[in-house]
């Protein structure tokens, strides 16, 4: 009898099993639908808990391919981490069951193993992750993408709903009115939950709902808005999710990081931060042998540069870069001759600023601990570096640059001499944006530079005055690039400013920009900075310290202006512009003058 | 009596099984809800600050050298700063499909070799920021302080966009 009964059973229990479209992994094979084609997956171990898929397995390569998902493994390593197009990261780790799906954790029903040189994971749990759900249509699996998450943010007068699924959601407004919205997803099911009311304003109630059949599923979204609500703006942040956003949150360009109600651990901050480990603890000030001297406590190992101006300011400041300031601001007066100490924290540096009564000397050395400033009670030099990177003790190299930028000075072999390298050419087209060609742009913003420049009586080269290849066509970018430097480089010119157009691969961001390298960079990039501000209408970004080719490696003060974007249609239109052209032609010459001072034949090197 | 000093020790094993089982679930369920937190950093729109994102990884497998446990970290954080961030956030991200092909540990210097996606940069905001968040997330994990860049396998002397330097290893130093 018990016999019979566990027969039966077991009969039953294999019924069952197979009356579902999960037990097609009782074989080695598993062979899905989707988008309309057929992905046959071999690589299959059917596990106890479930089926588990080879990483590298063609099908399932083809299925990621197709989603616009790459996996990142190699044999031997712990992590096999699938980064998906939304983006999002899918950590499996060999040998544990718990698996992260962005910042969620979750757990499989067995770990991902390693075998015969293949990295399985659980298939099922993968395809979940993915946004994919199976699902039996009339004897195949169909692997259904779903709309998986309905994101509501709610703030003072405003609401935004963002849904996002595993694939770009092709969506469409079904019907709209004073009191709700419906808005139809193509191609994908959904199984989060039908009804969700809210408490706030504009947004009271939330539908969801699936039609059409598994292999052409539709969902569709509707929102009920209480009386009065603000007009909706529909679209895409992305080009993937839906966005409904109403009142206040329609109106930000660009939404805040907003956590998904499982993402608890993100955190943003408006200032570039650093390991909790490196901060400047405390500054203080002694009185030393007429002079003064300013101890800096740092813990870590941050880097650091230091400029001072000329008489009659002669402020003298350092930025230690890659720190916070672990202690409060302070403003206090110092031991003569200094007048003031002021410690800030400012974007990615903390400054240290003194304020000078002469133009001292001032020495600067570090160790494990911090920097010592020594300010003598003796006048520095006329001729003396007006800037310097160092090294904190223990801490990375700083600046990388020739000698000559190293030491803080340069002393140009013609002074009257400068070069205007117009960015791309020949070969290389640099951006483009329909009629709008960079290398064409940077030339006429370059020529228009040279000839104000020449009419003031500076000696001006350029690196190319045609449509050419500086060096050679279609070189490497080292070639490229090396010969600008060396033009400027062999004749030992006063200084060097690059001029190039921007671009994005979105139209949002705009503006100029002026980039340095060398701390002998700063105060050329500077004052070009605040001419093109000053000068131009074009939004001004300010300067950026960034490690490009030409900079770096040109011997003399050097800048690289990019003077708009292509990519934005505000931008393009002043680039499309003569008059502006000109206007930013003159911003970058009355810069250089500024910075260069009037030339003479007794013209003084740079420093 | 020997009946009985039987029994005694058929129960002490008994015992001791059961405390070894339970004492094995319990590791086993600590070493599973453990987890090590590592910050990786997003550049902002404006291109100069940076966005602290907490994200979470796996304790170190048992038997995992700190060397191991480095090199997983590494390619961890590579991952996740490839990928980005969530879409709602805005930041300057890496050319869709970018991923690590192969990672490695010298010394202080990690040496990344990127899918060639990575050289699709458009210009020198893209450029810079997605190299910045890069460095300052690897430079962020213990010990690390240079990110040596290969481009699908080679060494550029630059990317082509906006041409940022890739022959040296870069710093945090260099932004």
């Amino acid at each position: 009898m018990s016999r019979c009964a566990a027969l039966t059973g077991s009969a039953s229990l294999i019924a069952a099993l197979l009356a579902t479209p999960a037990l097609a992994w009782a074989s080695d094979t598993l062979t899905y639908t989707f988008g309309g084609e057929q992905i046959a997956m071999t690589q299959v171990r059917s596990e106890p808990q479930g089926p588990a898929i080879a990483v590298d397995d063609p099908g399932l390569t083809q299925l990621l391919g197709e989603l616009g998902a790459t996996v990142t493994w190699r044999s031997g390593e712990r992590y096999i981490l699938i980064t998906t197009a939304e983006p999002l990261v899918i950590g499996f780790a060999v040998g544990d069951r718990q698996y992260d799906v962005g910042p969620v954790a979750q757990t499989a029903p067995f770990a991902p193993f390693v075998e015969g040189g293949h990295a399985y994971v659980p298939l099922d749990q993968l395809l979940s992750a993915l946004d994919l759900a199976p699902k039996n249509d009339s004897g195949r699996t169909v692997l259904q993408p779903q709309l998986a998450g309905l994101d509501v943010q709610t703030a003072p007068s405003g609401a935004k709903v963002v849904a996002h699924a595993g694939v770009p959601l092709d969506w469409r407004v079904r019907s709209q009115s004073s009191s709700k919205i419906a808005i139809e997803f193509d191609g994908v099911g959904t199984a989060l939950q039908p009804n969700r009311t809210l408490q706030g304003d504009p947004i009271s109630r939330i539908e969801l709902k699936t039609e059409g059949s598994i292999s052409a599923p539709r969902t569709v979204l509707v929102l009920w808005l209480s009386p009065g609500a603000p007009a909706a703006v529909l679209g895409t942040d992305d080009q993937r999710d839906f966005t409904a956003a109403f009142g206040t949150l329609a109106r930000q360009n660009a939404p805040a990081p907003q956590a998904r109600p499982e993402q608890p651990v993100a955190q943003t901050s408006s200032t570039p931060s650093a390991p909790a480990q490196s901060g400047v603890t405390a500054v203080r000030s002694t009185s030393a042998n007429g002079g003064a001297v300013v101890r800096i406590d740092v813990s870590g190992n941050p880097t650091y540069e230091w400029h001072r101006l000329l008489p009659p300011d002669n402020r003298w400041w350092i930025d230690l870069h890659g720190v916070t300031l672990s202690m409060p601001e302070q403003s206090t007066k110092g031991s003569d001759p200094i007048s003031g100490i002021r410690v800030r924290q400012q974007a990615g540096a903390v400054r240290v600023a003194l304020s000078l009564t002469r133009y001292n000397a001032v020495a600067v050395t570090s160790d494990a601990t911090g920097i010592t400033i020594t300010v003598s009670s003796s006048l520095a030099q006329a001729d003396a570096p007006r800037s310097g990177p160092q090294n904190n003790a223990g801490s990375v190299q700083t600046v990388q640059s020739g000698a000559s930028a190293a030491s803080g000075r340069y002393v140009a072999a013609n002074p009257r001499l400068i070069v205007i390298d117009p960015g791309h050419g020949g070969s290389d087209t640099g951006a483009i944006r329909g009629d709008a060609v960079e290398k064409v742009l940077t030339l006429d913003v370059a020529k228009r530079v040279r000839d104000i420049l020449s009419a003031r009586g500076w000696q001006v080269v350029m690196t190319r005055q045609t449509d050419r290849d500086v060096y050679a066509a279609d070189d490497s970018a080292h070639d490229e690039l090396q010969a600008r430097d060396d033009i400027a480089n062999g004749r030992g010119a006063r200084l060097f400013v690059s001029i190039h157009v921007n671009s994005f691969m979105n139209a949002g961001p705009h503006g100029a920009t002026v980039y340095y390298y060398k701390a002998i960079d700063l105060p050329l990039a500077e004052a070009v900075d605040r001419r093109i501000a000053q000068q131009t209408i074009i939004k001004d970004d300010g300067i950026v310290k960034d490690k490009l080719y030409v900079v770096h490696h040109a011997n003399m003060p050097a800048t690289l202006v990019e003077t708009a974007y292509l990519s934005n249609p505000d931008d393009l239109q002043l680039l499309e512009s003569p008059d502006w052209r000109q206007k930013m032609a003159r911003a970058i010459a009355d810069g250089i003058q500024d910075y260069a001072g009037a030339p003479s034949p007794n013209l003084s090197n740079g420093q | 009596m020997q009946s009985v000093r039987s029994q005694r020790i058929f129960f002490l094993i008994a015992v001791l099984i059961v405390a070894g089982l339970i004492a094995w679930w319990w590791q086993s369920q600590r070493s599973s809800t453990m987890t090590n937190r590592i910050t990786v950093y997003y550049t902002k729109l404006d291109g100069k600050s940076e966005i602290p994102w907490t994200v979470s990884m796996r304790p170190p497998a048992p038997g995992e050298s700190s060397a191991e446990h480095l090199h997983n970290t590494v390619l961890y954080a590579a991952t996740q700063v490839l990928a980005g961030p969530p879409a709602t956030t805005a930041a300057i991200r890496f050319p869709p499909g970018t991923h690590v092909l192969s990672a490695n540990v010298t010394g202080s210097t990690v040496t990344l070799d990127l899918s060639g996606e990575a050289a699709r940069q458009s210009g020198d905001l893209a450029e810079n920021g997605a190299f910045k968040s890069l460095v300052w997330t690897m430079t962020a994990l213990p010990g690390i302080n240079a990110v040596a860049v290969r481009v699908a396998g080679q060494q550029l002397t630059t990317l082509p966009g906006g041409h940022l330097e890739l022959d040296e290893p870069l710093r945090r130093s260099d932004w």
